[in-house]
C-alpha cells in the first residue's frame, strides 16, 4: 500500500473511441465475419508482415488494403475498453499482425490510423498486451510515424505511444543522450497537442535519475512544459505531471525551477491549484508538494501551504481517483511537519476527514487513504489525537481492525499507533482495554506480514502502560505471541516484537517481569542480544535494561545461569557494536552495578576482564571517549554505581579502575561539552574522594 | 585525585566553544535524571495561618520532550486530610526554553509580577533576572545551565473523582537541578495559601546506585 501520494503524471490515458467509420466501411464490415479468430486470420492473410518487406497496398491491391483496414478497425472497436477481448486476441496472436501493419512502407493512412489505435489499446491497462506490443516493435514504428505527412497518422501514433508509455514495461527514454534530448525537445516544440502531450508522457515515464532531471532542466524543459499549461486540459495535466517528475527529490532542479523567470513557473503552478478541473488541482498540489520537499527554502509561504491543505481537503469530496488520492497527497504534505500538521488542524482537517470516513463505506480505497491521513495528523499533535478519539471514530477504527481487507486493517493499526504515540494518551489508559488490545493481539496471527508489522507498531506504543493497570495487556496472551514473533525469520517482526516486550517491561512489577522472562527464556534472550540486526540487539538490551531496573533479584537472570546473558552483553560491548547497542548495554551494566556487591563485581569483571588484552584498549575507556554523549553518560552512570559511597568494596573498585586508567580518562572529561556528562564526571570524582576518605577512616 | 570543576554560573547568550548545539534556539540541557520513568519523593508544605502541615508527595515522570518544551507525569499526595487513599493527579509541564515557553506564564491567572515573584524564590533564577528585565529572557541560552525551569499544571485526578473536595486549579513554578535531580517548586493559586513549597529528591530506590528504565514510542 502506498505510504505517500503518487506524484505521477496525468490521469491514466483513456482509450479513445474510434473515429466514426466511413460509410463504405460500414457496408463492408456487414459482409465480413467479426469473430476474433476469423478477424485475426484475415489480418494475417491481408498482407505480408514486415519481415517480407514488400508493400501491402501495392502487393494486394486496393481490395486487400480495404480488407486490412476493415479487420484492423473491427479488432480495435472490439478491444477498446474490453479486457476480455484484449486477452482473447492476445491468445490468438493478433498483436504481431497489427504491429506489422504499422511497418509496411506502402500502408494507407487509414490502415496506419487503425493499426496505431489498436496497438495503443492493446497496451492500455493489460500488462500482457503492453508486453506483446513492445515485443512486436511498436514503439519504433510508431515513433517513425510521428513524422508521417498525414496529420491523422501522427495523431493516432502519438496517442498510441502515450498509452504504451503509461505501462511500467515501456522502455525508459535516455534523455542524457543528446539525440534523444533533441527528439524530446522537438516533440515539445510541435504544434500538434497530441505530440506535445506525448513528450510530457515520455518525460514522466523516463525521468528517474538526478542526472536526467538536471539534463532536462538545463535544456529548459520545465519552462517549455509550463508554457504548455495554456493548452487543452489533458495537455496541461500531462505537463504538470512532467514538471513534478523533473523536480521530484532534486533540490538543485527544484530550486532552479522556482527561481527561473522570477518564479514564473512556480506562480503558474500555484495558479492551477484553483483550476476548474479537480484533476488539475490535484496535480498542481502534488507538484507544489514535490517542490516543497525538494527545496523547502523556495516554498515557505504559509498562505500557499494553508491553501494547499484546504484544496486537498475539498478534493476529498470528488469522486473517483482524485478523491482517493487527495488524502495521500495531504499525508505527503504534512508528513513529519509539526507546523503543517498544526495548520491542517486549524482548517478542521481531523473533523472533515473523520466525517467523511464516518459517512461513507469502509471498504473503499478512499477510506484507507483517509485513515492514513488521519494517522499522520495524529503523529505529533495531542489535539488531533483527542479529536480522533471521539466515540464514533474510535468505534470505526476498532471495526476496521477486523475488516477483511488487509489495507484497512493496516491503516487502522497506523491510526492507533499514532494516537498512542503520546505519554498523555497512555497515561489516560483509554487504549489499554480489552476492546482495543483484543483485536490488535488477534492481528499478530494475521496471514499478512504487513498487517502483523502494523499491529506490532500499535502494540509497541500501547504496551507503554503508564497507568497502574498493566494486567489487561499481560493477560491478553500478547506476551507469548510476541515471544513467538521474536523468533521469526523476518527481521522487522523480530525488531517490533522485542520492542513491544521492552516497552511492556518498562516499570513492570517483579512478578510480571518474572512471567515475561519465563516465557522468553534466557537462551532466547541471549540469542536476541547477538541477533544479526543491530536494531534487534539494541531493543533486546533495552528490554534487559528495563528488566534489571528496580528489582535486585532480576540481576540474577543476567549474571546467573552460567552468565549466559552477561556473556552475550559483554561480547557486544567488547566488539563495540552500533552506538545504540553500546548505550543500552551500558545501562544494563549500570542497573546491575546499582545492586549488591556480587552484582557490582560481576560488572567489574566485564569492564576489567582478568585476562585483559594489553594491546586492545578497554571498551569502557573507548566509550568514555565516544562522540556519542549518550554513550558517555551511560558509561559514567555505570562507573558511578560501581563506586557508590558507603558500599563495602567501593574503594577497592576505585583503585582497580584507577589502575586500569579509567579514572584518568574520567578526569580528562572535566570540561566535557555535554553538561550531563560534566555533572556525572563531577559525581564520579567526588565519589572517588569519598571512597578514599572512607579508606582512611 | 580531586580536580577542579569548572562551573557555569550563568546561562550565556551565545553557545560556549565546543558546546553541542542544534539548529534554531538551543534547548535546555538533556539530563539523564529528568527522563521518563524517573521518580521523585518529598513534601509539599501546605501550611496556613491556622496550622503547619506538609503532605508527602511522590512524582513520576511519564514523558519528556525537550524539543517541544513538554513533559508530563503523575503526582501522588500521600497524607491528604479527608482522603482515604493517596490522591494521584496527572500533570503536564512547560519547560522554559525561550523557544516554546518563556518565564512569563500568560495564563492560569498569573500576572508577570506573580511570575517574577515566584521565580525569584529560586536562587538559581537570580543570575537571569537582569536579562529578563532587558528582553524578557528571549536571548537566554539555557543549553549549558545546570537548572531547568518549568511550570507543572495538574490536568486531572487519576484515582479520585473531581468532587473529592480537592482543587487542582493552580500550578507549580518548578526548578530542577541537573546536578542531583532535586526539585524545588512553589504552588500558585490565587485562592490558596501562597508559596506552598514543594521539595523533592530523586528517588534512589536501592541506595547503592541509580537505576534507569526507558521506553521508546514508534
Amino acid at each position: 500500500m502506498p505510504a505517500t501520494a503518487s506524484v505521477g503524471g496525468a490521469r491514466p490515458e483513456p482509450e479513445e473511441a474510434s473515429p466514426a467509420p466511413a460509410p463504405a466501411s460500414t457496408s463492408a464490415s456487414s459482409c465480413m465475419g467479426t469473430r476474433p479468430e476469423e478477424l485475426t486470420a484475415r489480418l494475417a492473410a491481408a498482407g505480408p508482415g514486415p519481415a517480407e518487406g514488400c508493400g501491402g497496398a501495392g502487393a494486394g491491391g486496393e481490395e486487400v488494403e480495404h480488407e486490412r483496414v476493415r479487420a484492423l478497425r473491427e479488432i480495435k472497436n472490439q478491444i477498446i475498453g474490453n479486457r476480455t477481448k484484449k486477452l482473447l486476441y492476445l491468445r490468438l496472436g493478433a498483436v504481431p499482425s497489427v504491429v506489422a501493419a504499422l511497418a509496411e512502407p506502402g500502408a494507407s493512412p487509414a490502415a496506419l490510423v487503425q493499426a496505431a489505435a489498436a496497438a495503443g489499446s492493446f497496451a492500455c491497462g493489460v500488462e500482457d498486451g503492453a508486453r506483446a506490443v513492445l515485443a512486436a516493435g511498436a514503439v519504433e514504428h510508431l515513433t517513425r510515424l510521428l513524422a508521417h505527412p498525414d496529420e491523422k497518422v501522427v495523431d493516432a501514433s502519438a496517442r498510441a505511444l502515450r498509452m504504451i508509455y503509461q505501462s511500467r514495461l515501456a522502455p525508459k527514454f535516455d534523455v542524457n543522450s543528446g539525440e534523444n534530448m533533441d527528439f524530446v525537445l522537438s516533440l515539445l516544440d510541435s504544434e500538434n497537442e497530441n505530440v506535445t502531450e506525448l513528450a510530457a508522457a515520455i518525460i514522466s515515464h523516463s525521468c528517474e535519475s538526478s542526472a536526467e532531471q538536471l539534463s532536462l532542466c538545463s535544456a529548459g524543459v520545465p519552462q517549455k512544459l509550463v508554457s504548455l499549461f495554456g493548452g487543452s486540459m489533458n495537455l496541461r495535466d500531462a505537463c504538470l505531471g512532467s514538471v513534478t517528475a523533473v523536480i521530484r527529490n532534486n533540490r538543485d532542479v527544484a530550486s532552479r525551477f522556482a527561481s527561473t523567470d522570477h518564479g514564473k513557473g512556480f506562480r503558474s503552478v500555484v495558479g492551477l491549484i484553483h483550476d476548474r478541473s479537480p484533476h488539475t488541482r490535484l496535480l498542481a498540489c502534488l507538484c507544489l508538494i514535490a517542490l516543497g520537499h525538494a527545496s523547502p527554502c523556495h516554498f515557505q509561504d504559509k498562505q500557499i501551504k494553508t491553501k494547499l491543505i484546504m484544496v486537498l481537503l475539498e478534493l476529498i469530496e470528488e469522486p473517483g481517483h482524485v478523491g482517493d488520492e487527495a488524502p495521500l497527497a495531504l499525508t505527503t504534505l504534512i508528513k513529519d511537519s509539526f507546523e503543517l500538521q498544526k495548520q491542517a488542524l486549524t482548517t478542521n482537517a481531523v473533523e472533515k476527514l473523520s466525517n467523511h470516513l464516518l459517512a461513507n463505506p469502509l471498504e473503499t480505497r478512499r477510506a484507507v487513504t483517509i485513515m492514513l491521513a488521519l494517522s499522520e495528523l495524529c503523529s505529533k499533535l495531542e489535539e488531533s489525537r483527542s479529536q480522533l478519539m471521539s466515540v464514533e471514530v474510535s468505534a470505526l477504527l476498532l471495526e476496521a481492525l477486523k475488516h477483511d481487507w488487509a489495507d484497512i486493517r493496516i491503516a487502522a493499526c497506523s491510526c492507533l499507533k499514532n494516537i498512542s504515540r503520546s505519554p498523555k494518551v497512555l497515561s489516560g489508559g483509554r487504549l489499554s482495554c480489552d476492546t482495543v488490545i483484543g483485536p490488535l493481539v488477534q492481528l499478530l496471527n494475521d496471514s499478512s506480514t504487513s498487517v502483523q508489522v502494523a499491529a506490532l507498531g500499535a502494540i509497541c506504543n500501547i504496551a507503554v502502560n503508564l497507568t497502574p493497570r498493566k494486567s489487561v495487556l499481560l493477560h491478553s496472551g500478547v506476551v507469548s505471541q510476541l515471544v513467538h514473533l521474536s523468533k521469526s525469520m523476518d527481521p522487522m517482526l523480530r525488531l517490533k516484537s522485542v520492542w513491544a516486550l521492552r516497552n511492556i517491561m518498562f516499570l513492570l512489577s517483579p512478578k510480571d517481569k518474572d512471567f515475561i522472562v519465563k516465557e522468553l527464556t534466557l537462551s532466547t534472550l541471549s540469542s536476541l542480544i547477538c541477533d544479526s540486526e543491530h536494531f534487534v540487539q539494541e531493543q533486546t538490551l533495552a528490554l534487559v535494561h528495563n528488566l534489571v531496573d528496580g528489582y535486585v533479584d532480576s540481576a540474577n537472570y543476567v549474571i546467573g545461569e552460567d552468565g549466559m546473558v552477561m556473556d552475550a552483553i559483554a561480547r557486544q560491548l567488547i566488539n563495540a557494536s552500533a552506538p545504540g547497542v553500546c548505550i543500552q548495554g551500558m545501562y544494563v551494566l549500570a542497573n546491575i552495578a546499582a545492586g549488591n556487591e556480587l552484582n557490582k563485581e560481576a560488572v567489574m569483571n566485564v569492564l576489567l576482564p582478568h585476562r585483559a588484552d594489553r594491546i586492545k584498549p578497554l571498551f569502557v575507556v573507548n566509550f568514555l571517549q565516544s562522540k556519542d554523549k549518550q554513550l558517555r553518560v551511560a558509561t559514567l552512570w555505570c562507573l558511578l554505581n560501581l563506586i557508590y559511597p558507603k558500599c563495602e568494596a567501593s574503594s577497592g573498585r576505585v583503585v582497580r579502575l584507577q589502575n586500569a586508567g579509567v579514572i584518568q580518562q574520567v578526569k580528562s572529561m572535566i570540561n566535557d561539552p555535554c553538561l550531563d556528562c560534566k555533572l556525572r564526571v563531577r559525581m564520579v570524582l567526588e565519589h572517588c574522594v569519598d571512597n578514599a576518605d572512607d579508606c582512611f577512616m | 585525585m580531586p580536580v577542579r570543576v569548572v562551573d557555569t554560573a550563568t546561562p550565556s547568550s551565545q553557545p560556549s566553544p565546543g558546546q553541542e548545539t542544534n539548529t534554531g534556539h538551543p534547548s535546555p540541557p538533556s539530563c539523564s535524571l529528568l527522563s521518563a520513568g524517573r521518580s521523585f519523593a518529598g513534601t509539599q508544605n501546605v501550611s496556613s495561618l491556622q496550622k503547619d502541615e506538609a503532605w508527602k508527595v511522590n512524582v513520576r515522570i511519564h514523558g519528556c520532550d525537550l524539543e517541544q518544551g513538554y513533559l508530563c507525569g503523575t503526582m501522588e499526595a500521600l497524607n491528604v486530610p479527608l482522603a482515604d487513599t493517596p490522591v494521584v493527579t496527572f500533570w503536564e509541564g512547560e519547560i522554559v526554553d525561550a523557544k516554546n515557553y518563556t518565564f512569563f506564564t500568560g495564563k492560569w491567572e498569573a500576572s508577570p509580577e506573580d511570575d517574577i515573584r515566584h521565580w525569584s524564590k529560586f536562587p538559581s533564577f537570580t543570575p537571569l533576572l537582569s536579562q529578563i528585565e532587558t528582553d524578557g529572557g528571549k536571548s537566554l541560552d539555557f543549553s549549558n545551565y545546570p537548572y531547568i525551569f518549568m511550570r507543572w499544571k495538574e490536568q486531572y485526578f487519576v484515582n479520585v473523582g473531581a468532587d473529592c473536595g480537592l482543587t487542582i486549579a493552580g500550578f507549580y513554578y518548578v526548578c530542577f537541578s541537573c546536578s542531583d535531580g532535586s526539585i524545588s517548586g512553589f504552588y500558585y493559586d490565587p485562592n490558596s495559601s501562597p508559596f506552598q513549597k514543594l521539595e523533592l529528591k530523586c528517588t534512589n530506590e536501592k541506595n547503592s546506585g541509580f537505576t534507569f528504565s526507558s521506553y521508546e514510542l514508534q
